[in-house]
């Protein structure tokens, strides 16, 4: 059984399709992509699982249980964690403060969410910055804080909404192994990104998004090869007939 | 009456509408609006109609300046946030220093100004129309026409309303926003000159005056949903209305009470009120 | 000595001269002072679960200092409840008026949340002023309520002033009390993460609504107890005094000046501009009427401008640098000895 089924999920926003009848299956263990052109209805599709949104049509399940529909709060409640395209750092706040805020779903004991916090904090290489304030981050240490945060939730599903916008080649590299090393940790990954290099390079599969509809679904190279999306993605002029 | 209440709503709802911000001290403003033509009344003897010529520019630098001094350092403060709750704050501060100011210098008599109009009053089929009244809503309208122009027609107008939609884009596109505020905030107060104005002949003058007016015209922009004109008289007809219908059943007191509570209920149910458009908060 | 043990001997020493004060210091009118400075630190500190760290305004919380006194005085005149259980009792009630009212106003934006509060906070007020029955109960509307003089810890009622002084005193150690126990613990980050980025906080499984609601009924409950303390203290209330804007605006502008959001900034604008009031009143009422709101008006404009987290933030600042100073001096004077 599939870990998140994303089921003929269709999301309309007066009279624009956003998201017109997706099917997606993701795998637990899977790093899943989703790419698009800008525009395309992939971060919809992501809020509609998140719930921030709700679908007007179709359903979404986790582990077999239907999470349609259901809150932002009561979605983490269920171990599905997610970060923001525009990170939303606590900023006020210092980097402990802001990942404790995450642990809390886990525990109610001060100590003890601290010490999950420091952990995560240890894991993603963040912790001897714990104590500065969130609004002195670089973006690039901002990003790591807004996955820090969401992994103190201890999710078992993890969506990233272009975590790696805005980074430079290195830091983009840095996030890559972070991100496999999530995977590695037994957590299932949904990605949407921009980057090609690096979601190609970190996905097991792919499903591409175009006008809201699924129009291709498959490994990297297939889709990187596939004609649709390359008219997708450049127009009808760079389709290279007959390989 | 309700239409008096449209006009000084007017102010308020463009003053929130562009700047997004709340301007507790709109009742305020009003007061200083009446005492001003109180005084040119008393001193020169004119109608206070003709009062208009001075108190109008005098309330429109007024309010220029305030926003200047006093809004504008805060926005500065906290460009990113789109209607920061320190703006509140401050107009707050700024109506108990008008208020308490006006209390400490005037004293708090209640002062009544004769003019050629109080009390007069004519009759329309079987209603008898007060004449001061008549006058105001006759203001109202030639007002409401005139702001309509304005925003839709000159150039400064057009600024006003791009600078409503998104601040910094369009400072980007050449509108200098705080000089654009300025003024929005300055018409909106001179509008509140001319209430005045309007309601020396029949109302009474009194440091705290503003403050019903203030409640009252946040009610009403909130009823009629905030940057839209029509909204704004509207809402003051229907809050006019209760008003004069209520005072039929029960004393004024209780007709507050019903404000009060319709209000709570359009904040619930609609809180774009009945024209305004839904924003993104 | 090091900078931690001199700021822990000065706050033994604060806390010690405060709660011996009424040995030493026994004018009644400086007491009366005092007591209302308290009292005004322990609203201050309730209102701050909501304003400062829900992070929402809220204008109308006179009405729940007012729910608070009313129904202690009217339990106590009608069925002779001691205003100890009434206090309880008000307070409740005044925390479930508050959630109902918290429910739908609390998810409207910043602006749209103060001025329903200012709506519900008039609207009792005018309510109570037009009552004189409510069923059974008096009311009286805008002559207020006379509490029957009858002396005794039972009924609340002291002659001198001070219990009072200890009674308030209590209940701001226990406000502090339970804003610090609530800053450490999980429905403090949930609120603070509520108030700062509502929808980042969502996503990390805060249902921000529940919370703020949550901290507005601990706030009203809290606010209602004062309510009775009120009324006990000066044995007469009527709605121009206990309810309506005016007080709910003193309130809040003494929190955001002190500095919402924080532990010590409510007390510290309490303790600052309360004397502001009482010596104004003094000196002042009957040349210039109304200075002191003058002058909140005023701080309250710059403090907004130039220091927006509350004149706690210098204040602390200023402390700290003194305690380098003095303690870098000793440190200095026993090196060279």
């Amino acid at each position: 059984m599939a870990l998140l089924e994303i089921k003929n999920v269709s999301k309309h926003f007066g009279g624009l399709k956003a998201v017109d009848q997706v099917d997606l299956s993701i795998e637990k263990g899977q790093i899943f992509g989703l790419i698009g052109p800008n525009g395309a209805g992939k971060s919809t599709l992501f809020n509609c699982v998140a719930g921030l949104y709700a679908p007007t049509y179709g359903q979404v399940f986790f582990k077999g249980n239907e999470i349609t529909g259901m809150k932002p709060w009561d979605v983490c409640n269920m171990r599905i964690a997610r970060t923001f395209q525009l990170v939303k750092p606590f900023k006020m706040k210092t980097v402990l403060y802001n990942t404790m805020v995450g642990a809390y779903i886990r525990s109610t004991n001060p100590a003890e969410v601290r010490d999950m916090a420091l952990d995560v904090l240890e894991r993603l290489h963040l912790a001897d910055k714990k104590d500065l304030l969130a609004k002195s981050l670089t973006i690039a240490d901002r990003k790591r804080l807004e996955l820090a945060r969401a992994m103190a939730t201890n999710p078992e599903m993890l969506l990233l909404d272009e975590c790696m916008a805005g980074l430079r080649p290195n830091e983009v590299d840095e996030i890559l192994d972070i991100v496999r090393g999530i995977r590695d940790g037994g957590v299932t990954i949904f990605v949407i990104e921009h980057i090609m290099r690096a979601i190609m390079a970190l996905s097991d599969r792919i499903a591409v998004i175009h006008f809201g509809e699924k129009i291709v679904e498959g490994t990297p190279k297939e889709v990187s090869t596939d004609e649709r999306v390359i008219k997708a993605y450049l127009g009808d002029g760079y389709v290279a007939t007959g390989n | 009456m309700g239409s008096i209440y449209g006009l000084a709503a007017l102010g308020l709802t463009l003053i929130f509408g562009v700047i997004k911000v709340i301007n507790f001290a709109h009742g305020s403003c009003l007061m200083v609006g009446m005492y001003a033509a109180y005084w040119v009344v008393m001193l020169t003897g004119v109608n206070p109609y003709l009062a208009l010529v001075v108190v109008v520019p005098l309330l429109f630098f007024f309010g220029y300046f305030l926003q200047d001094i006093v809004i504008k350092p805060v926005l500065e403060a906290q460009s990113d946030v789109r209607e920061p709750t320190e703006v509140i704050i401050v107009t707050s501060g700024v109506w108990y220093i008008l208020d308490n100011i006006t209390l400490m210098i005037f004293g708090a008599e209640y002062r009544v100004v004769q003019t050629s109009i109080t009390g007069k009053a004519f009759e329309l089929g079987e209603i008898i129309v007060s004449t001061p009244k008549l006058y105001g809503f006759i203001a109202t309208i030639i007002v409401s026409v005139a702001l309509v122009w304005f925003l839709k027609y000159t150039k400064m107008g057009k600024s006003i309303r791009a600078a409503s939609l998104d601040r910094e884009a369009a400072s980007l596109m050449g509108i200098n926003q705080y000089r654009v505020y300025n003024i929005a905030f300055g018409i909106g107060t001179a509008i509140m000159g001319v209430v005045g104005c309007v309601l020396i002949p029949f109302y009474y003058v009194f440091p705290t005056v503003g403050v019903i007016f203030d409640v009252k015209c946040f009610i009403i922009v909130v009823l009629g949903g905030l940057g839209s004109i029509p909204g704004a008289l509207i809402g003051g007809v229907i809050i006019g209305l209760i008003e004069s219908v209520g005072a039929q059943f029960m004393t004024s007191t209780w007709t507050e009470l019903i404000v009060y509570i319709v209000f709570l209920a359009v904040l619930f149910v609609k809180p774009a009120g009945l024209f305004g458009e839904e924003r993104d908060w | 000595m090091t900078k931690e043990t001199l700021d822990k001997i000065l706050k033994i020493v604060l806390i010690v001269g405060v709660f011996t004060l009424p040995i030493w210091m026994n004018s009644p009118t400086y007491l009366q002072i005092l007591i209302l400075l308290f009292f005004y630190a322990y609203l201050t500190t309730s209102w701050n679960l909501v304003g400062g760290w829900a992070g929402v305004l809220p204008l109308g919380h006179s009405a729940y200092v007012g729910i608070g006194a009313y129904t202690s005085t009217v339990l106590f005149m009608h069925y002779g409840l001691s205003p100890w259980v009434g206090m309880i009792a008000g307070g409740a009630l005044a925390a479930i008026v508050g959630t109902i009212i918290g429910i739908p106003t609390l998810k409207l934006r910043g602006a749209y949340f103060a001025l329903a509060t200012m709506a519900f906070g008039e609207g009792v007020r005018v309510f109570v002023e037009n009552t004189d029955k409510l069923g059974p109960f008096v009311l009286n509307g805008p002559r207020g309520i006379c509490v029957p003089l009858n002396e005794s810890f039972w009924n609340f009622q002291f002659m001198s002033k001070i219990p009072y002084y200890y009674i308030i005193l209590i209940m701001l150690c226990l406000a502090l009390f339970v804003t610090w126990y609530m800053s450490r613990t999980r429905i403090g980050y949930y609120l603070n993460a509520g108030g700062e980025e509502p929808e980042a906080a969502e996503a990390l499984g805060v249902n921000v609504a529940k919370y703020k609601v949550i901290a507005m009924a601990i706030s009203c409950f809290m606010t209602g107890l004062a309510g009775t303390f009120y009324a006990q203290l000066m044995l007469y209330f009527y709605p121009k005094a206990i309810l309506g804007l005016d007080f709910s605006f003193e309130i809040a502008f003494i929190a955001l000046i002190g500095g919402r959001g924080t532990l010590a900034g409510p007390v510290l604008g309490a303790l600052i501009l309360r004397p502001v009031t009482d010596f104004s009143r003094i000196y002042f009422s009957s040349i210039l009427p109304g200075l002191h709101l003058v002058i909140y008006g005023l701080v309250l404009i710059l403090v907004m401008i130039y220091q927006p987290r509350g004149i706690q933030a210098p204040l602390n600042r200023f402390y700290n640098w003194i305690l380098d100073k003095v303690t870098g001096n000793i440190e200095n004077k026993g090196v060279q000895s």
